[in-house]
């Protein structure tokens, strides 16, 4: 079992701190998770969340636009934030006798967001968000496949019904009283984890989060995720939509509801899905790919979130000329198939899922990042070190029990894309 | 302010706090030795995880390929994990994933690599499994025969993706013919269909060897440990690769091309600059990441403070210096919105030409000397990353010490210093563009900028 030591403190004003010293290169990594994420959006909002994380770089009341890049930049320290369906996340990475700058950095964005707020910003990083969705998701081939699966796994009332990134439309809608108003329900320290790991004297180290953090004033506790929390254990029933998109190759995804990450069994899911798709050896690679020939490439993975409900999803891309039928069919033969997994599948998983997960923790980064997981999704910042021991837990009757219960066809949504014929 | 946490005053938050006294990073030493066949071994000893990752660093890439077979070191790449003399593909990929071992072989321009990480108890088993990948690749006809298909749709994948066909048109532009940074580093469609599998076990009989190459282990081990178990089964390895063609000289023209390759209704457009560079050897290789990191290398560059933070025409745009082995080329790179697409040109050549007109100021240079200096022990924090850029180095013929003196080197460059090698290298006025964009929204607008004539694909 891997030992990571950790302290944990909540300060008066609620924001719960990790310490997870480590003095082996004189680098801290400063971690800090907000809960929050694109399940707290009301509809007409979505893409809120993200928006806002990018405003949190646009400047806070001692700290001018662009001052917090350049700053880290400056101390030789890297940083960035990310947003996703439960949380928001914002870290950087520096050379530890920097640690309070990156503290005093993130104090003011927690503390004083606000009065920086001015609507050009906002224009500016609208016009920045929009391009970030062309890039990624509407100039590119398949890039609107997870729109459109989300919509079909989830209900309307369901907080994962819609995507991170947002709607153009809301996207653009947003105003200077949304964000305002977001800032003052979610940015608060009792709905954030703060995790500082790597080369640092754990009691300075809480003093100087107490000194920076400490000041500002708990918000108000948080208001539930709109929408049910729990849609039911499968789709209940097989929704399926046909694209045809100007892709070269033909590609059929299958998503599915399984268990939240909470549960002991989303380990049984998520190893399903590795025995699916990871590696050469996989079922997917192995049949699909090398045997049989039907697909070019194939993908599986389980998403750790929390809100009532995760979801898997899998997909293969097909050679040009492939009939989707024939794609769907090979690939829905194999997510079935996991009904018959043996013991040494299992294994075969679980030894790469531990090297993988030891390669991660191995980077500050990293740790940090999942020590604040853990922390804010699960209580338990040190949950961390008995991941591998969960995951070694699962046995093939795990799996082929998760399989029969979840992988059946009425917890199954379909989408294909196919190549617009052109004229 | 309500405040029950025993704070009696406020910290100070107008300026950012002093630092606390710096603790020096060491990078690790890095053993050397060779073993009796050639091979050169370099172990990096960390013991902080009971992990290894290794890397197999092979002299020869996809450059020593020619034209015609455009693509044969690639597919040759992919095909070692097709089979040995001693089992099949399924068979190989079992035996190394049981134990948990992550295995990959990657093709570049000028060098090949087998890479993995494993459990430091499973080292023997996997240096004994890539020892048997690239000393008896079986190559079965079969094999290749699937790997040539999939590389075909992979090629058909990169004409559709805006960004990748935008990097093949910079290609195009900027390459004369008979160059291979010409072609994509997959091949061509032509040249992949036209491959059989007897030519790929002749390009792996010559090309993987290990002169001029060598084999980095970063992890739980140290040279002694490594040098036992690695002559086991690599002791006795022995050959050079053939020596890579000449490169032909690759020489901007007089005037500025403008290439758009149209994509009807596209709601974004793909946008290079680019030009020649140095090689890896150039002494101006620490002044010109300098230079680069003000004009478009860091989150505050000029080009992107410019794009993105001021005017929000792009999710980001960087520049930079592909430095290879015996050349290099540089590239602005950035996605803009179709109908701000003109603007986004205008704005980036005007901050290159002035860039390299003033030069950066004595600011921008300390800040970029500090960035530089200061993220290098990140990106060395681990044993797979020391072991991957330690690969780096034996790739470009690079001492094994160069890290060592890259912060000092970086903290040695001054304002004028960087001036000069970015203006010794980049001429602004010639620099091709390339875009991928819906031609009929942006051309009029292209050509009254007056930069040089559009030619649209």
């Amino acid at each position: 079992m891997l030992s990571f030591k950790t302290e944990r403190h909540v300060l008066a004003n609620g924001l719960t701190v990790v310490l997870a010293p480590d003095d082996a290169v004189p680098v801290v990594a400063v971690n800090l998770w907000y809960g929050v994420g694109s399940r707290n959006e009301r509809p007409g909002r979505t893409g809120f969340a993200h928006l806002f994380e990018h405003m949190m770089f646009q400047g806070s009341k001692h700290v001018p636009k662009n001052r917090h890049f350049e700053l880290i930049e400056r101390a030789g320290g890297s940083l960035n934030a990310t947003t996703w369906f439960d949380r928001t996340n914002y870290f950087e990475t520096l050379p530890s006798h920097q640690l309070e700058l990156a503290l005093w950095l993130e104090s003011d964005r927690m503390g004083h967001f606000v009065e920086a707020l001015t609507p050009e910003t906002l224009a500016n990083q609208q016009g920045v968000v929009l391009n970030e969705r062309k890039e990624r998701y509407e100039n590119q081939p398949y890039g609107d496949w997870d729109e459109r699966m989300l919509r079909m796994l989830w209900p309307p009332e369901h907080a994962y019904h819609h995507t991170v990134i947002g709607e153009i439309a809301d996207i653009s809608a947003a105003t200077l009283e949304d964000v305002e108003s977001f800032f003052r329900t979610f940015y608060v320290p009792n709905n954030a984890v703060l995790t500082l790991a790597g080369d640092l004297d754990p009691e300075l180290a809480l003093a100087a989060a107490e000194r920076w953090f400490g000041p500002i004033p708990a918000g108000a506790p948080i208001p539930d995720i709109p929408g049910v929390v729990d849609p039911g254990p499968v789709v209940g029933g097989a929704p399926r939509e046909m694209v045809e998109a100007e892709v070269p190759l033909p590609r059929v995804y299958l998503g599915a509801r399984i268990p939240p990450a909470s549960e002991a069994e989303f380990y049984a899911a998520d190893l399903a899905t590795s025995i699916l798709g990871d590696g050469r050896a996989s079922r997917l690679y192995r049949r699909l790919v090398r045997e049989q020939r039907v697909a070019r490439d194939a993908v599986s993975f389980a998403f750790p979130l929390v809100h009532g409900r995760s979801m898997m999803l899998s997909w293969i891309t097909g050679y040009a000329g492939a009939d989707p039928a024939e794609l769907e069919a090979a690939l829905v033969a194999e997510v079935e198939g996991l009904a018959d997994v043996t013991p040494a599948e299992v294994a075969r998983v679980q030894a790469m899922a531990e090297t993988r997960f030891l390669s991660q923790v191995a980077q500050l980064a990293t740790r940090a990042d999942l020590l604040s997981m853990n922390q804010l999704l699960f209580g338990d910042a040190e949950r961390l070190n008995s991941e591998v021991e969960r995951m070694r837990a699962v046995t093939a009757d795990d799996v082929r029990g998760f399989a029969e219960r979840f992988l059946r066809p009425d917890n199954r949504a379909v989408l294909t894309y196919v190549p617009r014929e052109i004229a | 302010m309500p405040n029950d946490s025993g704070t009696s005053t406020l910290p100070d938050r107008s300026r950012p706090p002093a630092p606390g006294s710096l603790r020096p990073f060491h990078l690790p030493e890095v053993a050397s030795s060779r073993l009796e066949g050639g091979l050169e071994l370099r172990v990096v000893p960390d013991r902080r995880v009971p992990l290894v990752t290794g890397v197999l660093v092979m002299a020869t890439g996809e450059a020593g390929v020619p034209e015609r077979a455009a693509g044969l070191a690639g597919l040759a790449g992919e095909a070692l994990m097709g089979g040995t003399r001693h089992r099949d593909g399924a068979g190989l990929a079992e035996a190394l994933e049981e134990q948990g071992t992550s295995f990959r072989v990657s093709t570049g321009w000028d060098a090949s690599m087998v890479s993995f990480t494993c459990t430091a108890e499973r080292l023997p088993d996997t240096l004994a499994l890539l020892a048997e990948v690239v000393r008896e690749p079986a190559f079965p006809v079969d094999e290749v025969e699937r790997l040539r298909k999939q590389r075909m749709a992979a090629l058909a994948q990169r004409r559709a993706d805006p960004s990748d066909l935008a990097d093949d048109e910079a290609d195009l532009v900027l390459y004369p013919v008979g160059h291979p940074w010409r072609r994509s580093i997959l091949g061509t469609e032509a040249s992949v269909d036209a491959l059989e599998p007897a030519q790929v076990a002749g390009w792996a009989e010559a090309a993987y060897c290990p002169g001029g190459g060598g084999l980095v282990l970063a992890g739980d081990l140290d040279l002694a440990e490594a040098e036992g178990i690695v002559a086991r089964h690599l002791g006795d390895w022995s050959g050079a690769p053939p020596a890579p063609p000449r490169l032909p000289e690759v020489r901007l023209g007089r005037e500025r091309p403008v290439v758009i390759r149209h994509r009807a209704g596209a709601v974004q457009t793909e946008l290079r600059i680019l030009h020649t560079g140095p090689p890896r050897s150039t002494e101006d290789y620490h002044e010109l990441l300098v230079a680069n990191a003000i004009l478009g290398g860091s989150f505050t560059s000029r080009l992107n403070l410019n794009l993105r933070e001021k005017h929000g025409y792009t999710y980001g745009v960087r520049s930079g210096f592909t430095f290879r082995r015996r050349s290099g080329e540089f590239t602005v790179s950035t996605a803009v919105g179709t109908e701000v697409t003109v603007d986004a040109l205008r704005e980036s050549m005007s901050e290159l030409s002035d860039y390299l007109a003033d030069g950066p100021t004595e600011e921008e240079t300390a800040r970029a000397r500090d960035y530089l200096a200061g993220v290098f022990p990140l990106r060395m924090e681990t044993a797979a990353q020391l072991a991957s850029r330690s690969a780096e180095l034996l790739a470009l013929g690079l001492p094994a010490d160069t890290h060592h003196v890259y912060r000092d080197r970086i903290r040695g460059v001054t304002r004028d210093a960087a001036h000069a090698a970015i203006r010794k290298h980049l001429d602004p006025a010639r620099a091709p563009v390339v875009l991928v964009a819906d031609a009929e929204a942006v051309r009029e607008g292209i050509e009254a900028l007056g930069i040089g004539a559009v030619e649209v694909r």
